[in-house]
């Protein structure tokens, strides 16, 4: 269980409905428990936007690394809520921005993973660079690979491109590879590494959908072209034809489809032979949308 | 801002750029700290200031393949070098640029500073700082300017809200035009109060000098518009083939749209997140538009807006986001990408833009008014543009004399694939034709057989050209028709009575000519998304 989500759980019994200025100063209370200070921190995002020094005592929190984490990560949230209403913050701004860039690099990686998360969101190039220099060299990473790519894909105009591919041939695991896909779906040079991946039945579900979901953006007539062969493909996996069906259901042209006879031979075949309800329900579906479209 | 006007047969802005040096012929650095060294070194250089100038230039090939970040950080670098050296009046331009539609708060904050080593204060210039204050001052982030890619925020940390108030200081009582609006937005509470303790040492500097300052007109050496008289103009035949989609799939190239009518042209791409660039200019295209329509000239002046990204703004995309910014879109108003790629565009156009693989890494505004050959008769470049300055333009190269128009016609390979059909095949039948055609009476027109060849091979090129067009916009019934009416008015030769063989083969011709000629909807699967 992360941090967040066990101060979560200790918050929900501490009690509510204190005044703002009241709950930033429990909030910043060490003496109070950690459930107090997490409880009372949900409720100080409109003290921080009363005063600089507000703001600074919760940019002080966030910034001690003697405090407990659960406190700075409420912390850190109470900033970016307030951080919410631009017009309002605008006199803070500078400060919160530069306490985040602080704790980008902290020791605990929640907190860096927060930091970077809501720099990031900002397209901040201190986090994009950070964040870079951590999937080039690992050594330097300050949050998982996956979690650099998540972040890098808020802003397509990153250089995170090459070092997606990279992590796609040479994955340090699966999630990093879904997530250097998705990243890559912004990038129509990669459609033809989509259209292999799709294809691969060596590969992973994960790493078909997230393939046919970024074909689907970058070159949707190939997703078709693609979805009718592997529901043309007795060898294929029945989850994925089902998916294709989806597809061409979707997106595929009807009158084409109307007139695809080894389409919907297939697709009949699967109506009655999937091993699943499911995909046989889906499969049936279809042709009774072909048969009613045609009737019209 | 001046206007440059030629008649001289020299690009002006080549002529005008930085004493028309070159690009820094050195080798791309390898690395920030060999990128920061090189500008080090330029910077030490007082000869070598202009190529300073130049590394603002987005096309320089240091930014090739370079992300957007370090773009900005390099350009950032560039700017603050020239803080030390003074900015130049070419220089000016490229501060003045980032002041007017910089998001960037390095890059902000670097020409805030750097415009404070320009020569001398100018009442001219207080406008594009306050509107880049107006701005950027809810991006008001910590910037450091210590080292190159440095982020430290120690006490020596800056931001562009700062700097921008220090460059108003800077301009004193120059800035008392803006004084009101620098007023408004100390006393609208959302200046931090860091800020607010520089802001109100910015009002005193404007409010209390008793100096007068010089009235409001920029050096003469700063430019962002050009003209190009008639003569001037590069001819636009490289890129007359270059073949578009629309925003609904058609295709069509550059001579079919651009020949025959003035043009405004506007470049974007859809995943631009400067709203002070792509966004407004899409949007003042449709304003521009508007005001033709005021005058009744939306026939007769076209407007086209180019994508920098035609690999992933495809028809769908271009479409929509015309629709939401309530651009016109019709047959005289398009939205354009270049299917065969934007190179050749770049290098016709001298696009201000570089790319991270398609990706654009950085752009300038750019606004051109082609005349009805297509050629650039005007540009609007880095600054905002005024719609109706632009349209005033494009009324003045309307009204330009018309010259006469070369018409490449596909029609001429038709009328030698008729000729060949009844071209005669001896001597008898040549007098035969010149009695029926009434030409006996003359000099005897000796029997030309040579003449033969040449129409046959001006037939020949008449089918290759209906073929290039057929597949450059995927239509390819055209080139089958002229083909088979080829084919049939060949055999018509060889079967001497078949009259109707030949007049089948020259009407087959002609269809596929004329369906050549008239562009056509290409039917798109394009998803819904």
């Amino acid at each position: 269980m992360t941090t967040k989500k066990r101060a979560s759980k200790k918050a929900a019994k501490a009690p509510k409905g204190m005044s703002a200025l009241a709950a930033l100063s429990v909030a910043t209370n060490a003496k109070k428990t950690t459930a107090e200070r997490v409880s009372a921190l949900a409720q100080a995002p409109e003290a921080v936007m009363k005063s600089d020094e507000n703001l600074q005592k919760l940019c002080d929190v966030v910034k001690n690394t003697d405090e407990p984490v659960e406190v700075r990560l409420e912390a850190i949230n109470a900033l970016a809520t307030a951080a919410f209403a631009v017009a309002t913050f605008e006199p803070y701004r500078n400060d919160y921005i530069a306490t985040l860039q602080e704790v980008a690099v902290d020791p605990n990686q929640e907190i860096r993973e927060s930091a970077l998360g809501l720099l990031a969101s900002e397209k901040n190039k201190f986090a994009q660079k950070k964040l870079l220099d951590g999937l080039k060299n690992p050594a330097k990473a300050l949050v998982p690979p996956e979690k650099a790519l998540q972040l890098l894909s808020y802003d397509v105009h990153t250089e995170a491109y090459a070092v997606a591919r990279d992590i796609i041939s040479n994955s340090p695991n699966e999630l990093a590879k879904q997530e250097a896909m998705r990243l890559l779906a912004a990038d129509p040079n990669s459609t033809k590494l989509f259209e292999k991946l799709l294809r691969d039945k060596d590969e992973t579900r994960e790493v078909r959908q997230v393939a046919a979901s970024a074909l689907n953006s970058l070159a949707p007539q190939k997703l078709q072209e693609h979805a009718r062969e592997m529901l043309l493909d007795d060898s294929e996996y029945e989850d994925i034809q089902a998916t294709s069906l989806s597809a061409v259901k979707q997106f595929g042209d009807d009158e084409e489809v109307a007139k695809d006879k080894a389409l919907l031979k297939s697709v009949n075949r699967l109506s009655a032979d999937a091993k699943s309800s499911k995909y046989k329900k889906s499969a049936k579906d279809f042709l009774a949308m072909v048969a009613e479209k045609e009737e019209k | 801002m001046e206007v440059i006007t030629t008649a001289a047969g020299a690009d002006s802005r080549g002529a005008k750029s930085a004493g028309a040096a070159p690009f820094l012929a050195a080798p791309v650095p390898a690395s920030d700290e060999e990128f920061a060294e090189l500008v080090d070194t330029l910077v030490a250089d007082p000869n070598r200031h202009d190529q300073l100038t130049d590394l603002l230039r987005e096309n320089h090939p240091w930014y090739n393949e370079r992300g957007t970040a370090t773009v900005a950080q390099m350009r950032g670098w560039v700017l603050l070098g020239f803080a030390r050296t003074g900015v130049s009046d070419h220089a000016l331009l490229f501060v003045l640029e980032e002041l007017d539609t910089g998001i960037d708060p390095y890059l902000v904050a670097t020409a805030a500073c750097a415009l404070r080593s320009y020569a001398k204060p100018n009442p001219a210039l207080a406008p594009f700082v306050m509107r880049a204050l107006a701005q950027n001052r809810y991006r008001d982030d910590p910037v450091s300017f210590l080292a190159y890619a440095d982020y430290s925020l120690g006490p020596e940390a800056t931001s562009p809200v700062r700097e921008l108030l220090l460059t108003l200081a800077w301009l004193g009582p120059h800035a008392r035009t803006v004084l009101p609006e620098l007023e408004a937005t100390v006393k609208s509470g959302g200046l931090s109060k860091k800020a607010l303790v520089e802001a109100h040492r910015t009002l005193e500097a404007i409010r209390g000098s008793e100096e007068e300052p010089d009235c409001c007109k920029l050096p003469d050496g700063l430019i962002s518009k050009f003209s190009w008289a008639a003569k001037a103009r590069r001819s636009s035949e490289s890129i007359a083939s270059t073949v578009f989609e629309d925003q609904d799939g058609a295709g069509i190239t550059f001579n079919e749209f651009f020949q025959g009518r003035p043009s405004i042209v506007v470049f974007f791409y859809t995943r631009c997140d400067n709203p002070l660039k792509c966004s407004l200019t899409v949007t003042k295209l449709a304003r521009v538009q508007k005001l033709l329509e005021s005058r009744n000239l939306a026939e007769q002046i076209q407007t086209a807006a180019i994508t920098y990204d035609p690999a992933f703004d495809v028809a769908e995309r271009i479409r929509r986001y015309g629709e939401k910014r309530s651009v016109r879109m019709d047959a005289s108003h398009r939205m354009l990408r270049a299917t065969n790629g934007i190179d050749s565009l770049r290098q016709h156009f001298k696009l201000g833009v570089n790319f991270v693989e398609s990706l654009v890494n950085r752009h300038r505004l750019e606004v051109y008014v082609l005349d009805r050959n297509g050629r650039v008769a005007a540009s609007f470049e880095r600054l905002h543009w005024d719609e109706q300055e632009v349209v005033d333009r494009a009324i003045e190269v309307l009204a330009e004399r018309k010259k006469p128009a070369r018409i490449a016609t596909p029609m001429m390979g038709t009328l030698a694939s008729i000729a060949i059909a009844f071209f005669p095949k001896c001597p008898v039948c040549w007098a035969a034709y010149l009695s029926l055609l009434g030409v006996t009476g003359l000099i005897q027109v000796p029997y030309s057989p040579w003449l033969q060849p040449i129409l046959a091979v001006l037939m020949i090129a008449n089918i290759a050209s209906v073929w290039l067009r057929g597949r450059a916009t995927g239509r390819m019934i055209g080139p089958y028709l002229v083909t088979l009416g080829a084919l049939i008015i060949l055999a018509s030769r060889i079967n001497s009575s078949s009259l109707k063989l030949a007049a089948l083969g020259i009407v087959l011709t002609l269809a596929g000519s004329l369906l050549g000629v008239f562009t056509v909807q290409k039917s798109s699967a394009h998803l819904n998304f």
